[in-house]
């Protein structure tokens, strides 16, 4: 006689997760998770195995980035749990739809400081869209599915579910709840629409302002229809890259503390601002009362509490950019505006001659952009890399371009090519690192190891920590601190512990040949770059200063 | 530094409360006074809640607006 297996709190989870598409989840096992882990035998959910908790956050990240859907990962109580952290902090920075699953110790021992016991359902308020403990085996299908809603609706974020261990095998009934789909959760006021018409028809120096709400909203057709009907000159920030068609002649690049010079003058003379999905981020704006001193703006996004937040709006459209972006698509005259917007494009292209036998980093970035195929992704970690890949690098979609943007991670990149790799595994996925990132997440070679993942890693190595070292030099008086990492491993060994094949290269000559040697690697690669280490990042708008004060050169 | 009085309607969920003072903390606004209870029978919880802060009240107003377990949120403009 046969009997049917029970199912459990830990089955019922695989089940909603199935229920909700979810293929793939990203995690590390522990004692208060096990349940959970034995319930994966009996699941179809494939299981990647991190390293490293956070390394399965950024994971999920780089998964739900590349791939739009909702990424998963699990981690046990205690450390585990609080290894998650920087991965979800980083995940609402960004606005990215994330469900962590986190084992709890028994709802008997919660409280009593039991071994590898956290309040992570406390911890997550400041880090988490929205968190939810587990008290009680007949809430947990829904509360599963009210993660999902909650990670997608509105502004997309992460959602954290702590799921104590005898809640995890406790015998639950078989039937699931249906999917419901959850509006947005604040009631938008109507869209301002009249107003914003009018102030687009006055403007004679209008500047579309694009941020990675647009992205998010999956609304960069009608962003590109909105830019190519008005013919308005845009810029981008860091999260926006990609939204604008990248042959848009009117498209002034990334504006903001590197942005390119055209952009920056550009915003400051305009006379309106059109923020679409962006949320006039420091970075961005650099001294907020001197940022488009002379702009009115518009402002379209999903989350009311971003209007008027950090620059007041004339007119603010808020809703779904599918449904508004159409309704202001209107032809404007401007043609003496973006007259002037070309001609600063041209007057202000970039400069690729490098005096020298060492190696410009800019040059053989917008070299592998060129090369690379039809689609690729390309992840970044959190330095003076990240910048010249933003500044050289083009994309054709958000998606094509993660970076860590909002929390500036380093150790984001490895890790969130992973998940890039496992959610998009023909596409080829770039991971562009610098020697002082690659070290913080550097035990998930091993996940690209394990997995044979072909992930291609650029490496630009300075044996530095070369951004807080160029910001050392120029406003600390050149006393440089802690910035040093001369004694960095050889890293072409260490890839070739994780079975990843690795070069260096020290002289442009080598270059070209490198890079194509990685692209057309049938494997993960390390492509090691050794530039000098007193390269600055250009332009750079000096902290609290006006956006049109820029520094380009020393 | 400006006095304001929030009116705050909520479902009786865990960490509600916890959640609007981290909220009313982390967006700037001191905490002067709370008065807290929940209806059993609706398991709507209400808050009163005396902030001040330099900063113009709506920021705060729309940061506990998007909590998910928050129905309402009303300023009392009597208080100054």
């Amino acid at each position: 006689m046969t009997t049917e297996k029970k199912l459990t709190g830990a089955g019922l989870l695989f089940n909603v997760l199935e229920q909700h598409g979810v293929e793939h989840v990203f995690g590390y096992p522990g004692g208060a998770i096990m349940p959970i882990y034995d319930a994966l035998y009996d699941s179809k959910v494939e299981h990647f195995l991190c390293r490293h908790e956070q390394g399965a956050a950024f994971s999920a990240v780089g998964y739900a980035r590349a791939s739009g859907k909702v990424g998963v990962c699990f981690a046990t109580s205690g450390p585990g749990a609080t290894n998650l952290i920087t991965g979800l902090a980083d995940a609402l920075a960004d606005s990215i739809p994330v469900v962590a699953i986190t084992g709890q110790v028994a709802t008997a021992a919660m409280g009593s400081d039991a071994f590898q016991e956290i309040d992570i359902f406390g911890l997550s308020l400041a880090c988490t869209k929205h968190s939810f403990q587990v008290t009680d085996i007949n809430d947990l299908a829904k509360v599963l599915h009210q993660a999902f809603a909650i990670a997608l609706e509105g502004r997309q974020g992460p959602v954290l579910v702590d799921i104590p261990k005898d809640i995890q095998i406790t015998e639950v009934n078989r039937s699931l709840d249906e999917l419901v789909n959850l509006e947005n959760k604040v009631k938008l006021p109507p869209a301002n629409v009249g107003s914003a018409i009018a102030l687009l028809n006055q403007a004679k120096q209008p500047i579309l302002y694009v941020g990675g709400g647009v992205g998010m909203a999956n609304a960069i057709d009608e962003l590109r229809d909105f830019a190519k009907i008005t013919g308005l000159p845009s810029v981008s920030t860091l999260k926006g890259l990609g939204a604008i068609d990248p042959e848009d002649e009117n498209y002034l690049g990334m504006l903001g503390m590197h942005g390119t010079k055209a952009a920056n003058i550009a915003v400051q003379e305009c006379d309106l601002l059109i923020a679409v999905g962006a949320r006039f981020d420091d970075r961005v704006t650099g001294k907020l009362n001197e940022f488009a001193p002379h702009a009115k703006v518009i402002h379209f996004d999903i989350d009311t509490s971003e209007i008027n937040k950090r620059r007041i709006a004339d007119a603010s459209i808020l809703g779904d950019l599918k449904v508004n972006l159409p309704a202001l698509a209107i032809p404007l005259a401007i043609k003496p505006w973006q007259a002037v917007c070309h001609e600063m494009n041209n007057n202000f292209a970039w400069d690729y001659n490098h005096p020298g036998e060492s190696i410009f980093a800019p040059a053989v970035l917008k070299e592998i952009s060129d090369k690379m195929p039809e689609n690729s992704c390309v992840t970044t970690d959190v330095g003076q890399h990240q910048m010249w890949a933003a500044q050289h690098m083009v994309f054709d979609d958000p998606s094509n371009f993660l970076t860590s943007a909002g929390m500036g991670t380093m150790g984001f990149g490895i890790p969130a090519a992973v998940g890039a790799q496992v959610s998009r595994p023909t596409d080829c996925i770039i991971a562009v690192s610098g020697d002082g990132s690659f070290m913080m997440n550097v035990q998930e070679l091993s996940t690209i190891k394990r997995f044979q993942l072909p992930v291609k890693i650029v490496l630009i190595d300075n044996a530095k920590l070369g951004m807080v070292r160029q910001w050392q030099d120029l406003f600390f008086n050149g006393r440089l601190s802690e910035t040093d990492l001369a004694d960095n491993p050889d890293f072409i060994m260490l890839a070739n512990a994780f079975d990843i094949k690795a070069k260096m290269i020290t002289k442009k000559s080598e270059v070209s040949a490198a890079i194509e040697e990685m692209l057309e690697h049938d494997g993960p690669y390390l492509l090691q770059v050794k530039i000098d280490a007193q390269e600055n990042v250009w332009p750079l708008v000096p902290p609290n200063t006006a956006n049109d004060k820029m520094m380009e050169s020393t | 530094m400006n006095n304001y009085q929030l009116m705050i309607t909520a479902d009786d969920k865990q960490v509600v409360l916890e959640r609007i003072l981290q909220v009313t903390r982390y967006r700037g606004f001191l905490i002067s006074g709370i008065n807290a209870k929940v209806n059993t029978g609706t398991n709507i919880g209400t808050i009163e809640l005396l902030v001040r802060s330099e900063r113009p009240i709506e920021l705060l107003v729309d940061q506990i607006n998007k909590l998910i377990d928050i129905k309402e949120v009303k300023v009392d403009n009597s208080a100054s």
